[in-house]
């Protein structure tokens, strides 16, 4: 119990510090809010009007917590080039994005366990040294160069997957109730437009996953290794016990332990990193708005990204940890 | 990687910048090695001179990164306590941050250009080398000879340069080139994204994104300084493995 408190208490000063963060953002670094504010023309008189009334003329801490209580509130400002509360865009933007790195993530997964794992039991064979190679340098890729590459070959070139969108023209009326079409899709029990929407998503989501399957088999495959040298391995091999039970019973399900952790802060990071595939796939979500926004110069806007990825961030390795701790707590304490 | 950078400027046929409509989108020939781009630019001549701008603005932010976090690191070691306590809570929080998304938040709060994006890196990659110094210096700090040292009256500027420093070199110097590749691949992106350098700069991220309107009309533009940042951060990532392979601690890669 008390760890879990630590472990709350933690989240709870990392969303303070985002607030921070994003405060510094929007109202200390770009310089004086009231002059941008008031025009090229305003005299002194006019600024220094427009500068109590956003009050800028307030002490530091008390901006702060003006500002801290608002976005609790869930009142991120409007945004200059959509018109719309900035939260509201970005309840809208968010399920499109989040659905495209559920997706990246499986992909990694998928990939990164039972690769790593064989690795791991094959350590030092060509396969194991290959899988390393081929990680190390997996970890270089820039992922929107990726994204382009793979859109103009496999999608334009070869025509297995669509060039770009979320869900083909035939279905542009598709509406759901959570904005997860995925989801939706599902519960209307419209399979060709879950089809449809997979087939959009693919590409993108294999683009933003390659480096961070990169970085995923090198960690999954690390922490097997150690896991396979520990002494209960060898006396469950004393034992008798079959190589697969050994593989899958006891040395997966310790060392994905570890891994865990890291897949829970990848979650946060492709999330950050939909910024260099949306805009190419032409698909909606925070990414596209948050580059949108930027090229706008639209830094409430941004701040608003910011403080969501990083909202999303918290929460996923809060959850991560606890769930880790659930399953196994004395483990969980010593990681 | 870095002979090219210094060299690249000299041994490049075109001038990067110069424009030449008549020679748009020319195929990569005996004139032209790897083609020119939508303004019909040298793209091989882009390439050479973008070796040393995105070479440069990576080492400017590894460098600076590395002196601000060492100091505040070994600070907060030294101090110890409530302040080593809160400074390393802070870096923890700041170091799981999505880097990519922070770093846009203070690009967009710089506003566009190359050296707004590389502020915006050092403040978002500084946690890293905070946290790693901090923990070098508390554990040569537990050692027995510095015990002895402090018995004998040795000053702390003495401890850090004669006892922390020389330690840490090794580590650094496996996590920088570790960092090399993501901070490049940052770099890129942000040019790609539009919030770092600008087009005409010849960025190998910039040049990406100018490229992506003619993908289909000139593969060149795009393939050749994606493939640039993918061989440089990959040899990078092989040096840092083979060092920390050497020496092998446990040290986390950001991406």
């Amino acid at each position: 119990m008390r760890y879990v408190l630590e472990r709350i208490a933690f989240s709870l000063f990392a969303l303070f510090i985002l607030i921070f963060i994003t405060f510094l953002l929007s109202h200390v670094v770009p310089g004086d809010p009231a002059i941008a504010a008031a025009g090229p023309n305003a005299g002194a008189e006019k600024i220094q009007l427009i500068r109590e009334r956003m009050g800028l003329d307030q002490p530091f801490h008390v901006q702060f917590l003006t500002y801290g209580s608002k976005v609790l509130a869930g009142d991120f400002g409007t945004s200059w080039f959509t018109h719309q509360p900035i939260a509201d865009d970005i309840m809208r933007e968010l399920p499109p994005s989040l659905e495209l790195v559920v997706l990246a993530m499986l992909i990694n997964l998928v990939i990164s366990f039972p690769v790593g794992l064989i690795a791991a039991r094959y350590h030092g064979s060509s396969f194991d040294n290959g899988v390393r190679v081929v990680a190390i340098a997996g970890a270089g890729l820039p992922i929107f160069w990726t994204a382009i590459l793979l859109q103009q070959k496999v999608a334009a070139d070869w025509q297995l997957f669509p060039v770009a969108g979320r869900l083909s023209f035939a279905y542009r009326d598709f509406e759901g109730a959570t904005g997860f079409y995925l989801f939706d899709s599902l519960a209307q029990a419209r399979l060709d437009v879950f089809l449809d929407l997979i087939m959009h998503m693919f590409l993108p989501a294999l683009a933003l996953s390659l480096l961070f399957t990169a970085v995923g088999v090198r960690i999954t495959r690390t922490s097997m290794i150690s896991e396979f040298r520990k002494d209960y391995v060898v006396m469950a091999r004393a034992k008798g016990a079959s190589e697969a039970r050994i593989m899958f019973r006891h040395v997966f399900r310790n060392g994905a332990t570890p891994s865990l952790t890291v897949f829970g802060m990848q979650f946060g990071w492709m999330l950050g990193a939909t910024v260099l595939v949306e805009e190419i796939f032409g698909r909606p979500g925070i990414g596209r708005y948050a580059v949108k926004a930027v090229t706008q110069s639209d830094i409430h806007a941004v701040v608003g990204v910011v403080l969501v990825v990083g909202l999303v961030f918290v929460i996923s390795n809060m959850a991560i940890d606890l769930i880790l701790f659930a399953i196994n707590p004395r483990k969980a304490r010593e990681d | 990687m870095l002979l090219l950078a210094l060299i690249g400027p000299y041994i490049a046929p075109f001038d990067p910048l110069a424009i030449d409509f008549r020679n748009r989108l020319v195929e990569p020939s005996w004139t032209h090695l790897l083609g020119t781009d939508g303004s019909g630019r040298d793209v091989l001549s882009r390439i050479l001179y973008g070796a040393k701008l995105t070479i440069l603005s990576t080492v400017t932010v590894i460098a600076t990164v590395l002196f601000f976090g060492c100091i505040l690191g070994i600070f907060s070691a030294f101090v110890g306590g409530t302040i080593d306590n809160f400074l390393m809570r802070i870096a923890d929080v700041w170091l799981g941050f999505p880097p990519l998304i922070l770093a846009l938040g203070f690009a967009a709060a710089l506003g566009s250009s190359l050296e707004a994006a590389i502020l915006a890196l050092i403040f978002s990659w500084w946690p890293t080398y905070a946290r790693l110094s901090r923990m070098i210096t508390v554990d040569i700090l537990s050692k027995k000879f510095v015990a002895s040292a402090n018995a004998l009256g040795v000053s702390t500027a003495r401890k850090v340069t004669h006892y922390v420093l020389p330690n840490a070199f090794d580590i650094l110097i496996i996590q920088v080139t570790l960092d090399i590749s993501a901070v490049m691949l940052a770099i890129s992106g942000l040019s790609f994204i539009g919030v770092g350098a600008q087009i005409p700069q010849p960025e190998w991220g910039a040049m990406i994104a100018d490229g992506r309107s003619f993908t289909s009309k000139g593969w060149w533009v795009v393939t050749f300084p994606g493939l640039m940042i993918f061989i440089t951060a990959m040899s990078f990532n092989i040096i840092g493995d083979m060092l920390r392979r050497e020496l092998d601690p446990t040290l986390v890669t950001r991406h």
